[in-house]
């Protein structure tokens, strides 16, 4: 006798089986039994790892060849062709193909099409899309499904002329939201408070609007669905600065050189208490009798990617132009300050500054900065994409080039997208790291 | 490891130290255990070295890092010959010029409508084509359908095909005018477009019952449904009224011919005598280009001579 170990198939499926029947009994008496049965922690092979069965062990075999998401690999890199006017678009493609999250979603097949007519789902052209661009194929795609896909269900983007990458980012996300519960002509009206589809798992967070009324200091809450949070830039008609006095140097890494503005400035003005003044008084609940009021935003519920938009388009009354300030950002983001549950802290006018970062549910990692060229008439829109941990990509259409992290943070900035760096899930508190 | 009852205060340090390590000792090979087990699994079933990236696929997929060059090696500004195929027309086009083609093929832009109406009418003046059997509200309504393009096109080659047409808008014509234009055309109102069929009295696409509707709701409850006939009476007709009608029509060759007379299977006969009635208004029509009057915006107004229409005539 070898005294080796030995794998045995029959016992190990008998094994699993009992593992099984185990995890269901635990669930019955558990007390947090909810509809899915994985929401039971503990024991289990709730999540089991992949192993080869022996077919796929002699098919492997045969084919040598591999492809891998790895750094110094452009599997994961491809170019978009121009279509006429659309760099808008392809940037946008190249941030959501570059969304850890949703690459992971769609490269493990998990879309099962609901829509009647599967040729005009855009889901499943996002499918496609992301086989295309990981391919490993050097040469650039032509994304013309897409557009066509795209000004049939968003018909106020149809046409040709350069469009805003926002407004296409959030028309896309809108209709792959619908298209996700088979949705075709948007009668749903879809609460995406109870939304489930991958779309709304990711994208979707709480805004919340809190209004205070001054003569009895009663507080009415909303909470508002957002995929993006739109941030004013100073320098615009609609700006205003409050130089509180004691400003923290550096709150998240940003460089902060006076005069500079950081995206933690627009955040911290963006959810700053804000008088609303005497000519917009609001009815209060409890006084009965219109009161002038403030009202704050705060972030309730942090999207596992939050996408940063500066308003940098300005249409107002007097004036269409850009503002091209520089606003400085960083790699990494920490969401605690300009949550909800950090209210009470601001009231003062100071920032709660992470003492320690032992917390890390709420911090994020850039991944992906769409950039915008030229003036608001004509312009040209490009970007950045992280791949692979620390490995940056300029993408300009059909042009992909290596980019350093320093041209990253030196550009403009127009669309900053962030990732989540610790994803927790809904029930089990595993935490996993995304790659 | 016994689990006795010992009073540490009572040992030496040698005997503590010699404790401590077993305990180390036991953590560490705990934890490197389930590791070779992990090891050891995979070899044995197999795929441990299964994923190992093989040197062609290496070299294959580098990335380069040259000034000049992208990712792949490949220099820029190559791709002007990529082509796509249009998801709506099925033609091939050129990748760069897909989405103004597009906007144009979907008939999307702010040109498209114009094109698309100049074609028609052109198509129109030249052809004596019969009756089409597309309604009239589907074509108003189809947004998406290259049709309207194309049927120009065809009706160019092939009198017999079904040619466009676009209603007229009630609201914008007086009482005359109605009247006038009730005489000679069907004027049912459509739902969907709100505009009236300019079809012939006959047309197959509305009843009579209808047309005496529209008539009383538009002219009063006198109002009376003409004979086809009298239609061809050239002298119940007043000339500048109709021109300025007509100006106002986007189409002209409305149809006078019952479903009997439609289609590819029409013999010659037949055409013959709808030729008649039908000369009269092709005159009218082509007069009617030539006033230019009325508040037409998008047609625009080629005025042919009057000796034009004997073009016509020669036929009949």
């Amino acid at each position: 006798m070898c005294k080796d170990y030995v794998y045995d198939k029959d016992i190990e499926q008998i094994a699993k089986e009992e593992q099984g029947e185990a995890l269901k009994l635990q669930a019955s008496t558990s007390t947090e039994v909810s509809q899915q049965q994985c929401s039971v922690p503990g024991l289990g092979e709730k999540y089991p790892t992949w192993e080869t069965t022996k077919p796929e062990l002699e098919l492997l075999g045969h084919n040598p060849r591999r492809r891998r998401i790895a750094s110094s690999f452009t599997i994961g890199l491809r170019g978009l062709i121009n279509l006429g006017n659309t760099c808008f678009m392809n940037c946008i493609v190249q941030a959501l193909t570059h969304t850890p999250i949703l690459r992971d979603f769609f490269l493990s097949d998990r879309h099962r099409c609901e829509m009647p007519s599967p040729e005009l789902c855009l889901v499943c052209e996002m499918s496609s899309l992301f086989r295309e661009l990981y391919s490993g194929n050097p040469s650039p795609h032509v994304p013309y499904k897409l557009l066509h896909l795209v000004w049939i269900h968003a018909r106020h983007l149809a046409g040709y002329r350069q469009q805003d990458a926002h407004e296409f980012l959030i028309a896309a996300l809108d209709v792959l939201h619908r298209h996700c519960k088979g949705d075709d002509v948007g009668k749903v009206a879809s609460n995406p408070n109870h939304c489930n589809c991958i779309i709304d798992q990711i994208f979707t967070g709480g805004l919340q609007s809190d209004v205070t009324c001054q003569a009895c200091h009663g507080v009415s809450t909303t909470i508002d669905p957002c995929w993006d949070i739109s941030l004013d830039l100073p320098g615009s008609c609609t700006s205003f600065w409050p130089m509180s006095p004691g400003r923290e140097s550096s709150v998240n890494g940003e460089s902060h050189i006076p005069g500079i503005t950081t995206l933690t400035d627009c955040l911290r003005r963006f959810t700053r208490p804000e008088h609303l003044g005497s000519s917009a008084k609001i009815k209060c609940g409890s006084c009965q009798s219109y009161q002038e009021s403030t009202k704050q935003l705060t972030m309730k519920k942090l999207p596992v990617v939050a996408c940063f938009h500066f308003k940098r388009f300005e249409h107002s009354a007097k004036q269409r132009r850009k503002i091209t300030t520089y606003i400085s950002f960083p790699l990494e983001l920490d969401m605690t300050p300009f949550m909800a549950s950090s209210k009470e802290t601001r009231m003062n006018g100071q920032l709660q500054l992470p003492t320690n970062s032992g917390n890390n549910e709420n911090k994020y990692s850039l991944f992906a900065v769409v950039n915008h060229q030229g003036t608001l008439e004509s312009g040209h829109y490009t970007s950045f994409i992280r791949h692979h941990r620390d490995q940056w990509f300029k993408c300009d259409d059909a042009v992909i080039t290596k980019a350093s992290i320093k041209d990253v943070l030196d550009s403009e900035g127009y669309l900053l997208f962030y990732h989540k760096q610790v994803l927790e899930h809904e029930s089990e508190k595993t935490k996993a790291k995304p790659r | 490891m016994k689990m006795e009852e010992m009073s540490l205060s009572g040992l030496d340090n040698s005997k503590l130290e010699a404790i401590a390590q077993e305990i180390y000792a036991d953590l560490v090979e705990d934890s490197c255990l389930g590791f070779c087990f992990e090891v050891h699994r995979a070899v044995k079933c197999g795929y441990f070295f299964l994923d190992d990236t093989d040197p062609d696929s290496m070299k294959d997929f580098e990335i380069v890092d040259q000034p000049g060059l992208d990712i792949f090696g490949q220099v820029f500004n190559q791709w002007k010959s990529k082509e796509c195929v249009c998801p709506n027309c099925s033609r091939s086009i050129a990748a760069s010029r897909f989405a103004p083609h597009l906007e144009k093929c979907l008939g999307m832009g702010r040109n498209s409508s114009r094109i698309a109406n100049r074609r028609i009418a052109n198509s129109n003046n030249m052809n004596k084509s019969e009756s089409d059997q597309e309604d009239n509200d589907d074509i108003n309504d189809n947004d998406w359908s290259y049709g309207s393009e194309k049927k120009g096109e065809l009706s160019n080659s092939d009198p017999f095909k079904y040619s466009n047409s676009t209603g007229i808008s009630y609201e914008t014509l007086g009482p005359e005018e109605l009247r006038s234009l009730l005489t000679t055309q069907c004027g049912v109102i459509s739902e969907h477009t709100k505009k009236m069929c300019t079809r012939s009295l006959r047309c197959p696409q509305h009843t009579d019952e209808q047309r005496r509707t529209v008539r009383i709701y538009l002219l009063g409850p006198s109002a009376v449904l003409p004979e086809v006939e009298s239609s061809l009476d050239n002298d119940s007709f007043d000339m500048t009224d109709s021109q300025a009608l007509i100006s106002r029509l986007q189409w002209d060759g409305s149809s006078d011919l019952s479903p009997s007379d439609s289609g590819s299977s029409k013999t010659s006969t037949n055409s013959s005598e709808s030729r008649k009635t039908k000369k009269k208004k092709s005159h009218l029509s082509l007069v009617g280009t030539a006033s230019g009057l009325g508040s037409n915006k998008k047609k625009k107004p080629k005025p042919p001579a009057p000796p034009t229409p004997s073009i016509y005539d020669d036929i009949n």
